[in-house]
């Protein structure tokens, strides 16, 4: 072509002043308020997924909950934050992100992103970040519940500390939300996405204890990142060593990131 | 010798599919220049879909570059430059209009306060407050449009932007464009409307097989094809009007016993034929000869580039050749719009030069 203008060769201060848009955290910004609109407007939704899993642990909380561990100081429903804590939270990060990208991937909304000025990494990392109010709902109305209950025997520290163990060691569990949402149409995502949480909750322990169940259970439950996550949320409450649970974890994150990734290009291809 | 780039630049530009036998895009070459509107028109399965998607920013080609206003599309930062109005017309549901456009406007850099001109623009000032999934089919396209207008935007890419558009709202949207363009705004289109592109597009791009085979105005396009129909309600039978010399194809419509048939002859010499036919028929009525569309023409040209098959793809329909499509058997390219003409066209197939695309390009010196 005559005209050798290469985009390259423009001036630099034309250059830094047109890609002076807005940067990353102010899309993510833009981006997860989007996401809680659309989560908060639509009380249906936010009502099961908050509230399921609250009243699924009072019942239990009901039935077993005012037990006492034999060597523990505390009732069983202060423990069962930890294990209804983790399954409320896997729920929320799991199911949100991956059939809102289903969704978005059907109906053709997810074209209109990807033309947008906002990288798909910081689209889908909205939706992530956007279930962290919803996690932390879950566990504050379960805690408000284990109070109300009389269950609740349990330190600020030793609460914050359960929190922040559940509300990050979930976010991982939304990687594997993404991986089904970028491959399967939203009612398939539904319904592996259920496939994969209730299995994983009753071997790991979630809702009965693994001692009540046959001893195969318990060693399925050390290769579930579910079983520990609800063991590390259960340190600060008097549980074991820690460091293997958080390993363990951070492996899961890494393996579910190579797999959301691969997911991606698939879908993309 | 521009201080500004081509609002789009698209060179060499050559894109196969993972698996695929033959390329989507074989090598494409296409510019928009401010103020500008191309149509590109072309078959399905021809590159149309992969060729937008490369421009913006879906897709990095395998080779050659896409630039829009001198930045590659593959960046963020590009593409809040780009407006673009896709087929789909999802949005999320439970965000409303405002919410949408000053979304569009915020995450392009661009200050909210258009909003309320772009709103009145496309018509939706009222409805500001509804939510997305209470729009009627129409009103989605306006939002679509305030959203892609709302970032001012340096090339305007509109995917069937007028599909599911009454005959008033389609021309409203094209009056607000035109100011637009006024102002220096590049417009890339992609229709089925041929008719409508040739309204409105200053130059007309037709693909086929990957590959631009025509770029030009809609007259050059038009003047490119010397055919000419003639239509009458005539007593000379079918085969003495096929006989003419000069003639390239006659159809006749069904008459009733007793009454006229309506002939229609295509030829390139309208009138050595009406002196024969009239000579033969004195009483011949409801004359009317007309000149090629835009239609005919795009037609002519992607009839000389077998096509390949189609495969719907989610998403947009685009040519995935390989696999499935063996199965099924190669036959000749269909425009959706393509009505009997395409059975004309096919059957008369020139064997001269006429129709060679290659002489209809007529790029505007850069």
């Amino acid at each position: 072509m005559s005209t050798s203008t290469t985009p390259l060769s423009a001036a630099p201060t034309t250059r830094r002043a047109r890609s002076a848009g807005p940067g990353a955290m102010t899309l993510l910004a833009l981006e997860v308020r989007d996401e809680m609109r659309i989560i908060r407007r639509e009380p249906a939704a936010l009502f099961f997924s908050v509230l399921m899993p609250v009243m699924f642990y009072m019942l239990f909380v009901a039935l077993f909950g005012r037990e006492m561990p034999t060597g523990a100081s505390r009732p069983v429903g202060t423990f069962m934050l930890a294990t209804f804590g983790t399954y409320g939270a896997i729920v929320a990060t799991m199911m949100n992100p991956g059939i809102s990208l289903a969704t978005a991937r059907e109906n053709g909304w997810f074209e209109n992103v990807r033309v947008s000025p906002v990288p798909v990494g910081v689209h889908l990392a909205a939706k992530v970040v956007a279930t962290v109010p919803f996690v932390a709902g879950i566990l504050v109305a379960m805690t408000a519940a284990s109070a109300a209950l009389g269950v609740l025997e349990v330190s600020v520290t030793e609460w914050l500390a359960l929190m922040a163990a559940l509300v990050i060691g979930s976010q991982s569990f939304a990687l594997v939300g993404l991986v089904v949402g970028a491959l399967a149409s939203p009612n398939a995502a539904t319904a592996i996405l259920n496939a994969i949480i209730m299995p994983a909750a009753i071997a790991s322990g979630l809702w009965f204890p693994l001692e009540t169940m046959p001893a195969w259970v318990s060693t399925v439950a050390t290769f579930l990142p579910t079983y520990h996550l609800a063991q590390l949320a259960a340190t600060p409450l008097g549980g074991g060593p820690w460091m293997t649970h958080l390993l363990v974890l951070i492996a899961f994150t890494g393996v579910a990131g190579l797999a959301a990734a691969a997911a991606w290009r698939r879908a993309d291809a | 010798m521009t201080d500004r780039p081509d609002p789009l630049r698209v060179r060499d530009v050559r894109f196969t599919y993972p698996g695929a036998e033959r390329p989507a895009l074989d090598g494409v070459d296409l510019d928009v220049r401010p103020g500008e509107c191309l149509a590109l028109l072309g078959p399905n399965g021809a590159g149309k879909t992969t060729l937008i998607r490369t421009i913006t920013g879906m897709r990095a080609p395998d080779t050659g570059t896409a630039r829009v206003a001198g930045d590659d599309p593959r960046w963020a930062t590009t593409r809040s430059r780009i407006g673009v109005m896709l087929q789909s017309t999802a949005f999320p549901s439970h965000l409303t209009v405002r919410e949408l456009v000053e979304g569009a406007a915020a995450r392009a850099g661009r200050t909210a306060r258009d909003v309320d001109d772009v709103l009145a623009e496309v018509g939706l000032e009222d409805l500001a407050t509804r939510r997305s999934h209470r729009l009627s089919g129409g009103q989605r396209r306006r939002l679509q449009l305030a959203r892609a207008l709302v970032v001012d935007p340096t090339l305007l890419v509109l995917d069937e932007p007028t599909e599911g558009l009454d005959a008033e709202s389609r021309r409203a949207t094209w009056d607000h464009l035109a100011a637009r363009r006024d102002a220096g705004m590049a417009i890339l289109l992609t229709t089925h409307l041929v008719a409508e592109a040739g309204e409105v597009a200053d130059r007309v791009a037709v693909i086929a097989d990957g590959r631009i085979v025509a770029n030009a105005s809609p007259e050059v396009l038009v003047d490119g094809l010397p055919d000419r129909t003639i239509h009458l309600a005539t007593d000379v039978p079918l085969d003495q009007a096929r006989s003419l010399s000069g003639v390239d194809h006659v159809t006749a419509t069904a008459a009733e016993a007793g009454s006229r048939s309506t002939l229609s002859i295509t030829t390139r010499h309208p009138e050595g034929i009406l002196r024969s036919l009239l000579a033969s028929d004195p009483d011949a009525s409801d004359l009317r000869v007309v000149g090629a569309s835009l239609e005919d023409a795009v037609l002519a040209i992607t009839a000389d580039h077998p096509t390949r098959d189609v495969v719907d793809r989610p998403g947009g329909a685009d040519a995935r050749p390989g696999g499935p499509s063996r199965r099924s058997p190669t036959g000749p390219a269909t425009m959706p719009v393509a009505t009997a003409t395409t059975t004309t066209s096919a059957e008369t197939a020139p064997t001269g030069t006429d129709r060679t695309p290659a002489r209809l390009t007529d790029r505007t010196p850069a």
